[in-house]
């Protein structure tokens, strides 16, 4: 049987927030893969068509920035919508992230309706 | 016949390895190769500390600024440590994690710097502080993160101890956690971070 439901990639180095993520997401009624960090994210992106990407700033490896840059860029070439979640709330950080290619920014926390909803409008369209 | 004396062979030209100077000039350089190759060429001179905390600042080449940070990291020393820590508030992501992975590596001077930066008042300091310790191959590492879920006032910096905590969590941290959901009732992540973790 195929999962129609659309796939979301959560990319954030703390376990905790990947499965936070992940639960209300799988509620909200996506398909959810992990990566640890923007590294992964990237080497996942090649292998799977996702329709949404949820990106933490700073990770090990790769940094959100430079993994949203990576996945507009002609290597991978995602149109999917790329929402970065941090706890960094500093004037800019906003900025910087709509100019590596994400569509969204949000400070941590983000509570489950606000989550979903977000999802939702982002993938509108995709097959659920 | 009479043997033939063959001409013995050129001795072979070899450069001489680059000094201190040269190095720390070639920090400098517009190739970035050539930065990079300087950077490691450096380890172990502790004159260069300086100069390539410097570099560290202005770098903007991943893979230079990687080569700079292990150098500075295998020093270990207080004006290292001092010297990364400054960029946990750096608004360049990139310069912020690669310094707070550095910092990971030095448990003989970055326990100095500790007190300061769970002190610091900008929170995402503190919460970079948590991944510092997170890896920080330290015995008082622990002790730290449970001081900042036991005190911190910003639920991200708590959730980001608990979640560095998480690997070494023990019988005794339990209480403290249920304790951190009663200081941020409201705050969705905290309490489900803190049930994840105690199932």
């Amino acid at each position: 049987m195929t999962d129609n439901r659309p796939k979301v990639l959560v990319v954030d180095d703390a376990a905790t927030v990947r499965l936070y993520h992940r639960t209300l997401l799988d509620e909200a009624g996506f398909e959810v893969a992990e990566a640890a960090n923007g590294l992964e994210a990237v080497e996942a992106a090649l292998s799977t068509a996702f329709d949404l990407f949820v990106v933490d700033v700073n990770m090990p490896k790769m940094n959100g920035y430079t993994c949203v840059e990576t996945l507009r860029s002609e290597t991978v070439g995602t149109p999917a919508p790329v929402l970065m979640i941090s706890t960094e709330d500093r004037p800019g950080d906003a900025d910087r992230a709509y100019a590596a290619g994400a569509n969204l920014y949000l400070v941590k926390p983000v509570n489950a309706e606000r989550l979903a909803r977000v999802a939702r409008m982002l993938t509108a369209g995709v097959a659920a | 016949m009479g043997l033939v004396r063959r001409n013995a062979p050129p001795p072979e030209e070899t450069a001489a390895p680059p000094t201190t100077g040269t190095l720390m000039r070639q920090l400098d350089d517009a190739d970035p190769d050539c930065r990079r190759e300087a950077a490691l060429g450096l380890g172990g001179v502790a004159e260069a500390v300086p100069a390539l905390l410097r570099r560290v600042a202005a770098e903007t080449d991943p893979l230079v600024r990687d080569a700079v940070l292990t150098t500075l990291a295998a020093h270990d020393t207080a004006a290292v440590a001092t010297g990364l820590g400054g960029h946990l508030a750096s608004d360049d992501a990139g310069l912020r994690t690669a310094a707070a992975e550095a910092l990971a590596t030095m448990p003989v001077s970055v326990p100095a710097i500790i007190p300061g930066l769970l002190a610091d008042p900008d929170h995402d300091v503190r919460v970079m502080t948590a991944m510092v310790l997170a890896d920080l191959p330290h015995p008082g590492s622990q002790t730290w993160l449970a001081q900042m879920i036991a005190e911190d006032d910003h639920p991200n910096v708590v959730t980001a101890a608990i979640d560095a905590l998480l690997p070494s969590l023990e019988l005794e941290h339990h209480d403290l956690l249920r304790a951190a959901v009663q200081r941020f009732p409201d705050d969705p992540f905290l309490r489900f971070t803190v049930e994840a973790a105690l199932r």
